[in-house]
């Protein structure tokens, strides 16, 4: 089984430092020739650009706005879910509304939001965050209020200790374990949903370097220049494949 | 049997719930929609006089409540409005593009649930083994691979290198065009729910009910299969219902590769022209479709397990 948590990081790191350091390594002058034609490494693709130029320069935005959405979604679901799970009359207000979120799919959200806030990697984090948070929440209230239960927070209310070093100093703390298990399939579903919208063309502009538009967009040329399809998306696979194997592991050993 | 209607009709009372607040949800996000609907029909030399009249047919001068009040009144009777694209009532996209959807659809359900509790149970009852851990890992990785990069790596393997089957459903919808996208939609759901599968028995398998039956002498297909799968079955149900939301993101996406003329292409399309109409009423039939699977899903459950609730 070690061989195996070996091959999750391999997976991991091999997308990570070309999407991270890859555009450091394209040059500036990049010339355009015929589209699919087998020029360079790995040929040209749909509008004669540089495969292997557009694969070092296509994983950031991926990467950065699965990243950023998941941090977000910890940033708005975590007080969330513990203002929710402390502040007992607030809990119906505040939860309520996420079980209708919940009950759209989520991919429908992502299409109808994006469509009407426009192109751009502000816009796409923001809608990510919005479908990631609520789920967020739940596991954070649902944390807290085991938390809250405890005879240590009983004491510490009996001391008179403001809400805000209850919340934060203890249950805020005791939390982190739950959160950290929970992170591993937050970050895959951001991934997830970044590159299925990229793909659809929702969010990004159509002629992006990006994996997910190149697979997109390449695909017409798929009988012509595999690569231009094939490379982006199995960097993509492999990121998904490599988080999950990698949390997992992890999650495993520490339960143990 | 009082305890399930009694259950049924909390379930049902919330269902309605979900939906009526899905489709207001939905009514306000097209609002919020760049552009004016009356605007894009009028082409491309827009007369101002000529939108007004648009605007008046469509309902467009109305308040925004009277509106929402209409298209309500619409929904209750399958009237969904009219394209602005085409002019063509939005209920015949719907009823055009439902069938290779609903085939895709159904095939995947109709596959997954067996398959998942093929794959769960045998995992379960070989605990440990070379076998169990072998699904274990392969469910794990390919649990969160977007579809569109597992199918078009398949499409590249399959349909272009090996040329077994056709990459696209451009030909139309045969069998041999069905294989990989039922594979890419399948592979997410068989992989979380297998898993819960293979929990649910792992632990139903050890618990006191089972070693009880064992010390009677009963048989242990029947006891595996008769008293411990119904009851390690709940949780896995539950997740089915999660899966349908999934199934529709797939869906879309499958329909996008593969060039299937479904309501996934049908909603891609529509966003991309700004057909609102048509995205509406496809908005609101997904969601619709995803709180009743969901009803069904936690009905079912309730009826394998009642002690859960």
């Amino acid at each position: 089984m070690k061989r195996l948590t070996g091959s999750g990081v391999l997976l991991i790191v091999v997308p990570l430092l070309v999407a991270l350091f890859g555009p450091l390594l394209v040059p500036d002058d990049l010339t355009r020739g015929a589209p699919f034609m087998p020029e360079g490494p790995l040929g040209t693709d749909f509008v004669g650009r540089d495969v292997w130029h557009q694969v070092l320069l296509g994983g950031r935005t991926v990467v950065l706005v699965a990243l950023l959405a998941t941090v977000c979604a910890y940033v708005v679901g975590v007080p969330w879910g513990v203002l929710a799970a402390t502040a007992r009359p607030l809990d119906e207000v505040l939860m309520r509304p996420l079980d209708l979120l919940l009950a759209i799919p989520s991919l429908l959200v992502l299409i109808l939001l994006a469509t009407i806030a426009g192109p751009g990697i502000v816009a796409l984090v923001g809608i990510v965050t919005l479908i990631n948070f609520p789920d967020v929440a739940r596991i954070s209230r649902a944390a807290a209020l085991e938390i809250a239960g405890r005879p240590a927070v009983e004491a510490m209310r009996m001391q008179g200790e403001t809400w805000w070093r209850i919340a934060i100093g203890y249950i805020g703390r005791s939390m982190l374990r739950t959160l950290a298990a929970d992170l591993g399939v937050r970050l895959t579903g951001a991934l997830y949903l970044v590159a299925s919208a990229s793909f659809l063309g929702v969010g990004v502009p159509p002629d992006a370097a990006d994996w997910a538009v190149m697979v997109d967009r390449n695909r017409v040329g798929l009988f012509l220049q595999p690569w231009a399809v094939v490379v982006p998306a199995v960097l993509i696979v492999a990121l998904s494949i490599g988080l999950n194997l990698t949390f997992d592991r992890a999650l495993r050993k520490e339960t143990r | 049997m009082a305890g399930l209607i009694s259950y049924a009709a909390r379930r049902l009372a919330l269902g309605v719930g979900q939906v009526l607040a899905v489709v207001t949800v939905v009514f306000l996000l097209v609002q919020a929609l760049p552009g004016d609907a009356a605007v894009a029909l009028a082409g491309d030399d827009p007369d101002p006089a000529r939108i007004e009249l648009i605007r008046a047919a469509m309902g467009l001068d109305q308040p925004p409540l009277r509106r929402f009040g209409d298209w309500l009144w619409g929904l209750l009777h399958l009237d969904f409005g009219v394209s602005l694209v085409s002019g063509r009532p939005v209920a015949d996209f719907l009823a055009t593009g439902l069938a290779p959807t609903a085939l895709l659809a159904a095939l995947t359900l109709v596959l997954l649930v067996p398959l998942s509790i093929l794959v769960g149970v045998a995992a379960a009852l070989r605990e440990g083994s070379p076998l169990d851990r072998a699904l274990t890992s392969v469910s794990v990785g390919l649990h969160s691979i977007p579809e569109f990069a597992l199918a078009v790596v398949l499409i590249a393997v399959f349909g272009v290198g090996l040329g077994w089957v056709p990459p696209t459903a451009v030909g139309g919808l045969t069998p041999a065009v069905l294989v990989l996208p039922l594979l890419v939609l399948l592979a997410r759901p068989i992989c979380s729910i297998s898993r819960l599968v293979r929990a649910g028995m792992i632990e139903a398998l050890s618990s006191d009910y089972v070693r009880h039956a064992r010390r009677l002498g009963i048989d242990v297909r029947r006891i595996r299969f008769a008293h411990a799968l119904p009851n390690a079955l709940a949780p896995a149900v539950q997740q089915v219902a999660r899966t349908t939301d999934w199934l529709l993101g797939g869906v879309i996406v499958v329909e996008a590769v593969f060039v299937i003329p479904g309501l996934g292409t049908v909603l891609v399309d529509a966003v991309a022209s700004r057909d609102l109409p048509v995205v509406q009423g496809l908005a609101v039939v997904f969601a619709v479709t995803t709180v009743a699977v969901n009803l069904l899903a936690d009905l079912a459950a309730f009826r394998l397990a009642p002690r859960s609730r």
